[in-house]
């Protein structure tokens, strides 16, 4: 674990010639990384050019290879902690930090926050770590860019899981609360709020997680959300908040509906972040989509619900190989 | 078999991750009716003692199914608690009564020797004294937090606590809340503060909720019986019978432990001559909230006792 203090701004591109592994090694890791039981066996920065690194890591070997898709930044990487020495195990895995947090760059300009930037990264990360194609599992946020990368590629594509993804195609429960403008109240949901997260981006960070996590018994995975919240910064998470929409309603449902490879929606059905209804409509709206609800579970079943979730994944891939071959 | 189950009702047993083999009733010399469970198959026999009467069996919940897969485990409601009667004289809850309450059980379910396991005074004390009174009975001893009374000076709160345990007193907070009179008017609030406060790791919430429900399986009046009960022997008495122990013992403590001061593992570590794990940042109740620490101790202690290869349930 690296003091906060100690933690020097990540730089933003890569020497020409430079090992690849160098460069990155030469990053900090966040601050709440904490002990990991497997460590990567390989990782790199992919230079997105002026838009900064993407920090990556691949872990283990075997068939097929596995890609774990971040959601928003307010977390990293380590989000998959319970996931990556079990599938590693048996499958390259391959995670990624999301630019505006992690190992990797945090780039101010919306624009490169938006799906298909982030589809692209997708895209640019599979290519560094040689992967060709693979299994995408993702959480949340991940869903549209996950539809729109299978959308465009379908060949680098050998199954979808989508861990409680937001979507349009349901409803949702959490007005409509500016997040620029200061508001009278910081009750609830007005926490989500930029002239809030100046002030107070914990108390935000500890709200969004007792949400995410409203499961009893949750104080371990709070405090490791709420360290990984607290590895970016508000100027960062605001400037993904304000990503241009280059994917609308109609653009999705058409990309939902090409998808042809196997496709698994996980979601809990205590969920307060998106909506129970949201992951429901994603399995309606992809072909032969089959849908887990978790009785109970919230936003994050991944984190919480270690087991449960990596056992469906597993029996996911397990019935993808015995089709695919 | 077929248990007698008690009339009083206990907290249902959630989902259990392993049911019981077999169970059924043992009954004490003194009439006292003690609920046993068995599960699995293996030699040799590990039986789980229960700390009672302030929970009951399901204090081994993070235990029954990964040690099971390998031995015989008998576990049993301690008198006072569980399926087990729940007698409310004092004179049910001497020492004596408790360390008699192994050997029935264990000749209930056809067990001549075992493993013990056990953890603080009902656990340890009693492991302990029937190893020194009958040693052909217990092949081994694993005993977490180690409450040998006598051996070391009592948690200072404790040793307040008790000397105005029948006074009213003006306050109670914190562990004047260990008093007859609080006990008699929220007996909940004294277990769920105990129970917070001998489980003080991060993230215990769980354990701690467990712990509480089955010390709420018991009564106020149990409990008032249970502390009557004098404890019948002196320091010199006490190490005489820990020094008699022959079998192999391993001795588990944390070193943050509320409950127990570490000094009494160190005193019996030094008695019997038995190795010492101090675990770091451990409170008190290290099986039920450090499962997996708790339960590669025991198995490898196990092994260690056994080294017949071919043994049932040995797969490696």
């Amino acid at each position: 674990m690296v003091p906060a203090a100690d933690r020097g701004r990540r730089r933003s591109a890569a020497a020409p010639g430079q090992e690849e592994d160098a460069l990155i090694a030469d990053r900090r890791g966040p601050a709440s990384e904490g002990t990991r039981p497997r460590q990567p066996d390989a990782r790199g920065l992919v230079d997105r050019g002026g838009g900064g690194g993407v920090a990556w890591e691949a872990f283990g070997a075997g068939e097929p290879p596995i890609v774990f898709v971040p959601p928003w930044q307010i977390v990293h990487s380590r989000v998959w902690k319970m996931q990556v020495p079990d599938f590693a195990r048996r499958h390259r895995v391959v995670t990624w930090d999301a630019r505006g947090n992690g190992r990797s760059d945090r780039p101010l300009d919306p624009a490169l926050h938006s799906v298909r930037a982030r589809a692209a990264d997708l895209g640019a990360v599979m290519d560094a770590a040689g992967l060709a194609s693979a299994v995408l599992v993702g959480l949340s946020g991940a869903g549209r860019v996950m539809v729109a990368f299978a959308a465009d590629h379908p060949e680098r594509v050998r199954g979808l899981v989508f861990v409680c993804p937001g979507s349009p195609f349901g409803q949702s429960d959490r007005g409509d609360v500016d997040f620029e403008a200061p508001l009278e109240s910081d009750e609830g949901w007005n926490k989500e709020n930029l002239p809030f997260w100046r002030r107070d981006f914990r108390a935000y960070l500890e709200f969004f997680f007792a949400e995410a996590f409203p499961e009893p018994h949750s104080t371990k995975v709070r405090e490791d959300a709420v360290c990984w919240g607290l590895d970016t910064d508000p100027e960062s998470l605001a400037a993904t908040v304000r990503a241009p929409t280059d994917v609308d309603l109609a653009g999705l449902t058409d990309m939902c509906a090409s998808i042809r490879c196997p496709s698994l929606v996980i979601q809990g059905t205590d969920e307060r972040i998106s909506h129970v209804t949201q992951g429901i409509g994603l399995a309606r709206a992809i072909p032969e989509a089959r849908l887990l609800l978790l009785d109970g579970a919230g936003h994050v079943p991944n984190a919480r619900h270690p087991v449960t979730v990596n056992l469906a994944i597993r029996r996911f891939i397990d019935e993808l190989e015995g089709t695919d071959r | 078999m077929t248990a007698e189950a008690r009339a009083g009702a206990i907290t249902p047993d959630g989902g259990r991750a392993r049911l019981p083999d077999e169970s059924g009733v043992a009954v004490a010399p003194d009439g006292v009716r003690l609920a046993w469970e068995s599960f699995g198959a293996g030699d040799p026999t590990i039986v789980l003692l229960p700390s009672a009467p302030i929970v009951h069996a399901r204090q081994w919940k993070g235990q029954i199914h990964f040690l099971s897969r390998s031995w015989r485990v008998i576990a049993f409601d301690g008198r006072g608690n569980g399926r087990s009667d729940r007698p409310t004289d004092p004179g049910a809850y001497h020492d004596d009564r408790f360390t008699e309450d192994i050997s029935t059980v264990m000749d209930a379910t056809g067990t001549a020797s075992a493993v013990l396991v056990g953890l603080c005074v009902d656990g340890v004390w009693r492991a302990i004294r029937l190893a020194a009174e009958h040693p052909e009975r217990v092949r081994g001893i694993v005993a977490f937090s180690v409450g040998v009374p006598r051996l070391a000076p009592a948690q200072p709160h404790y040793v307040d606590a008790s000397a105005h345990f029948d006074e009213e007193l003006p306050s109670s907070e914190g562990w004047a809340k260990m008093n007859r009179h609080h006990w008699l008017r929220d007996y909940p609030d004294w277990a769920e503060f105990f129970f917070s406060e001998i489980t003080s790791e991060p993230h215990s919430s769980k354990a701690i909720e467990d712990a509480v429900g089955w010390s709420l399986d018991t009564s106020v009046e149990v409990m008032l019986a249970e502390r009557g009960a004098d404890f019948p022997f002196d320091t010199d008495s006490v190490e005489a019978i820990c020094r008699s122990v022959t079998c192999p013992m391993l001795l588990v403590h944390g070193t943050e432990d509320t409950c127990q001061l570490p000094a009494r593992a160190e005193r019996l570590a030094e008695l019997t001559g038995a190795p010492l794990v101090l675990v770091e940042g451990a409170d008190h109740m290290i099986p039920g909230r450090h499962p997996v620490l708790a339960n590669l101790l025991i198995r490898d202690f196990v092994r260690g006792l056994a080294p017949n290869p071919t043994r049932p349930g040995d797969s490696r």
